[in-house]
């Protein structure tokens, strides 16, 4: 891991409501190297999703970011405007969402959506544009792609479908890819087919992907590295060995201990009591102490910060204090 | 694993009819075409055990599932519950007293309550419709102690179903199909719909509701490692049949079919992290 294709710094998105201001991301960090897959993984409204968004200038209004940076490579891309941020969507960062039916339009053929999104970015003619979308789809592993390049959306299995709204985001060889629950909406053994498709791509295109999922064996399969958010801050982050394997926020470890697992002989799984806070009702201090069986005075006061080693960071008072001691 | 067949499902088949029109069918000359969802379908539920279908979207585990519990007529093929036919004909007051002791609980918690009744209505209804409650105060009452069953507060029992988050409307829904007094509950994809802490609470509340009145348990679920947590003995269903019946832990140590080895090996799982 080399050369940082995409780095976050910071970063801080509010919304505007008339019960006053929504912090619904705080001070998120994190950088993704070229080949790279990051996973983000979360329970639904942690922020996973709108920290894709952010990135692509996607963040529905009245959201806007109110601090930090983000760069693509040396680029600094939060502050560009309309036709600056065009000009890197679907050229430099590509984008994959949950739902492939609903990202198809029904009435064109996929040939004709791949032609139009590589004509809009490459300058290749009609003909050429084609022989690409034709490569394209080869190489997301459609079975005949010079036949069925002419079919429609509603022709093509789910798995197909999501291969070839990948083949899409592939369109102009862009540096990043921001998969945003690529599988969720997949059987299993498609999902399989499709993580194996995402670590084939990292590895011979040197394309980095943000992988946004709540699946945490679809991270354990894929990333390489994991960041675990929690109410709108990154509660965790480091290699997926470490974070899965032998996770430290208190939060991280009953995460892992909640999931059903084919090795687990446990009759009964650890749950964590009660459910994330909303936006509207953040407590004080460190957002899961009221969740957490290790609570202690501190984390009522004051919320951690996100320490640690370059590659293993926490954000949880149990460290801070031992980095303080030692 | 006991011989006492509580549940009992034999030769079940469903065909649906997919043809076109009458008018197309002569036109373009063209038969009339059936999807078989379900196939010679049979397997047993021991009292107390939680027996669970697998296969992925489309298998017929659904179909199955809505065929046990009388949502949907087979096309041929029985099931008895107890030793009664639900497939057979019957008097009104036979197949009342045997609704009563079969629930089930679906998929999306957002769905299945009605967005405007108060939630101890929600789970004094069935307690009224079948006479179990003599009153509606008793049945009231009755809702309130069934919220604390499931973890929730009676005074709860006032608010509306848009008032809870996706877990405790499950736990509402839990609460209903014990308020039937049931006895086999039939759970459709009960946690796919909710995160994975959420998901651990609900199983957990299942596993102990069930201790706690000896329930039975006919689970659809396409998440493999829920259903190896969950069961004792697993069905996999795929186009409609069951290609195998085994002893969950056999089943995942040792299945026989290739299919099952398949969907086993697909299955992400967190181990992964420390293998790679």
């Amino acid at each position: 891991m080399s050369e940082t294709i995409l780095s976050v710094e910071n970063l801080r998105v509010e919304f505007e409501t008339r019960r006053g201001t929504l912090v619904a991301l705080d001070d998120i960090s994190f950088s993704i190297a070229k080949g790279e897959v990051l996973g983000v993984v979360g329970e639904s409204g942690a922020g996973k999703s709108m920290t894709g968004a952010a990135i692509m200038h996607l963040i529905p209004r009245p959201g806007r970011i109110a601090g930090g940076r983000i760069l693509l490579g040396d680029q600094r891309i939060d502050n560009l405007d309309r036709t600056g941020i065009e000009a890197i969507r679907g050229r430099r960062i590509g984008m994959i969402f949950q739902d492939p039916l609903t990202s198809l339009n029904p009435l064109m053929t996929v040939g004709d959506h791949l032609t139009e999104t590589i004509r809009v970015h490459l300058p290749l003619n009609r003909r050429q544009a084609r022989a690409r979308a034709i490569e394209l789809l080869e190489e997301v592993g459609i079975p005949d792609p010079a036949v069925r390049i002419d079919s429609y959306p509603h022709e093509f299995s789910g798995g197909q479908r999501q291969r070839v709204v990948i083949a899409l985001a592939l369109c102009a060889e862009p540096e990043l890819v921001i998969a945003d629950e690529p599988t969720t909406a997949l059987d299993v053994s498609v999902q399989a087919q499709i993580i194996k498709l995402i670590r084939k791509l990292c590895s011979t295109r040197g394309t980095a992907f943000m992988l946004i999922t709540h699946d945490m064996g679809m991270i354990a399969e894929t990333a390489d590295r994991v960041a675990v958010m929690y109410a709108g801050k990154v509660a965790e982050i480091g290699k997926v060995s470490q974070v899965v394997g032998a996770p430290l926020h208190p939060y991280a470890q009953g995460l892992m201990g909640a999931i059903p697992s084919l090795d687990n002989e446990e009759p009964r799984l650890r749950q964590i009591p009660g459910s994330m806070p909303s936006l509207t009702a953040l407590p004080d201090g460190c957002s899961f102490h009221p969740r957490c069986e290790r609570a202690m005075d501190i984390c009522r006061q004051r919320a951690p910060a996100l320490l640690g080693a370059i590659d293993h960071k926490v954000a949880c008072h149990l460290y801070e204090r031992e980095e303080v001691a030692a | 694993m006991s011989n006492s067949e509580f549940v009992r499902v034999e030769k079940l088949n469903r065909v649906f009819d997919v043809s076109k029109p009458l008018l197309n069918r002569i036109i373009e000359r063209q038969p009339k075409r059936f999807v078989h969802a379900a196939t010679d379908v049979s397997f047993s539920i021991a009292k107390g055990e939680t027996f669970a279908l697998v296969g992925e979207s489309g298998s017929g585990k659904s179909t199955v599932a809505k065929m046990v519990v009388g949502l949907l007529p087979a096309t041929s093929g029985t099931v008895e519950i107890d030793g009664v036919s639900i497939t057979g004909k019957h008097d009104r007051a036979q197949m009342r007293a045997l609704r009563r002791r079969i629930q089930m609980i679906f998929q999306d918690p957002y769905a299945s309550l009605n967005p405007r009744w108060r939630v101890a209505s929600i789970i004094a209804e069935p307690m009224l419709a079948l006479g179990i409650a003599k009153s509606k105060a008793e049945a009231q009452h009755e809702a309130g102690e069934l919220l604390k069953v499931v973890g929730l507060n009676p005074l709860d029992g006032r608010k509306y179903p848009h008032e809870f988050s996706g877990g405790q409307r499950q736990r509402i829904a839990i609460a209903r199909a014990l308020a039937a007094k049931a006895e086999f509950i039939v759970c459709d994809e009960p946690t796919s719909a909710l995160d994975v802490s959420v998901q651990a609470q609900i199983l957990n509340l299942m596993r102990d509701l069930q201790e706690q009145f000896g329930l039975t348990y006919l689970l659809i679920s396409h998440n493999l490692a829920v259903v190896r947590h969950m069961s004792s003995r697993i069905g996999v269903m795929h186009f409609g049949k069951l290609v195998e019946v085994e002893e969950s832990r056999a089943l995942f140590k040792n299945p026989r079919q290739s299919y099952t080895r398949m969907l086993i090996d697909a299955v992400p799982d967190i181990s992964a992290a420390t293998r790679r």
